[in-house]
């Protein structure tokens, strides 16, 4: 189910790939463990088939899109499906910040690909909490929302 | 602006600028008398992926054929390239510890590495491939990557 007043969380969707792997964890511990309450996991893959209710998702409220590689399939599917992308991480800019998280494995990550999944977590929470502030202020119209 | 020769394998398109020289494992020679510019080839950078830190050896580093003068990590691989001449490194491109991905963006340009101050040039340079000689070579590799897929 869907819940269109949170803020869409989409992921990249590469399967059997690191960076992948590593914006999908990332996706989980804020969608389930810190922002459970204002945000939704969209998968990629619903959008890429034209699901209905993954479309609305995007369509009625902002996106953040975590993308693995440069090819940026989530900040371009959230787009396509008439989305509005609030901000988009790409995993490998996100590593440059944390030179010290080297993010190993596919299925499991290596501790390293955890600890920068969840430094990631933590920059999509903080996002997320600004987005709500603006949202609230906006709804007060005290502060006009700009795009990210 | 440099002339290419370009193939293109599967999807993926690959260029071989025409004004410098190559190792064959993809690290271009661009000579300036006894200095060289070195950098990856175009080929070397897409087969590497894309680019997350690149670590050049500091100026002063005295560096012969085939010991390393950069390595780079990639989402893909992390990759140790050799030196291609004997001499010493005398300038570090300082875009490589802020922006590397220029290697992906524009690897015969402003994503070179290093210049390094040739000891013997004209020796050296008979041990690299011509612009025609890599090619052949490149083209090959990536044939056979392509078969991988």
């Amino acid at each position: 189910m869907t819940d269109r007043k949170r803020i869409a969380i989409v992921p990249c969707s590469g399967i059997g790939k690191t960076y992948g792997t590593v914006s999908r964890e990332a996706a989980y511990e804020v969608t389930e463990d810190t922002r459970p309450a204002e945000t939704q996991l969209v998968p990629l893959s619903l959008l890429v088939l034209g699901d209905e209710e993954a479309r609305a998702a995007v369509a009625d409220s902002l996106a953040v899109t975590i993308d693995g590689c440069k090819l940026a399939c989530a900040t371009k599917m959230v787009k396509e499906s008439g989305g509005t992308v609030a901000q988009d991480f790409a995993v490998l800019d996100v590593y440059r910040r944390y030179k010290q998280f080297k993010p190993q494995g596919i299925a499991e990550l290596n501790e390293g690909g955890q600890n920068l999944a969840r430094a990631l977590a933590d920059e999509i929470a903080a996002v997320v909490d600004d987005l709500g502030t603006k949202h609230s202020d906006d709804a007060r119209g005290s502060v006009e929302v700009q795009d990210a | 602006m440099p002339e290419y020769l370009e193939t293109t394998v599967d999807k993926f398109t690959f260029k071989v600028a025409t004004d410098r020289f190559y190792t064959h494992e993809g690290v271009w020679v661009l000579p300036d008398a006894d200095r060289v510019r070195v950098g990856l080839s175009d080929f070397l950078q897409q087969r590497s992926g894309d680019i997350a830190f690149a670590e050049v050896k500091p100026a002063g580093t005295e560096v012969a054929i085939g010991d390393e003068v950069a390595a780079i990590e990639t989402i893909k691989v992390n990759v140790a390239l050799g030196s291609p001449v004997n001499g010493t490194v005398i300038e570090v491109n300082p875009d490589m510890e802020i922006r590397p991905e220029a290697i992906n963006q524009d690897p015969y340009g402003a994503g070179w590495l290093a210049v390094i101050e040739a000891t013997d040039w004209e020796t050296d340079r008979a041990q690299l491939l011509d612009p025609q000689a890599y090619f052949v070579v490149m083209k090959a590799e990536a044939e056979e990557e392509a078969k991988k897929l």
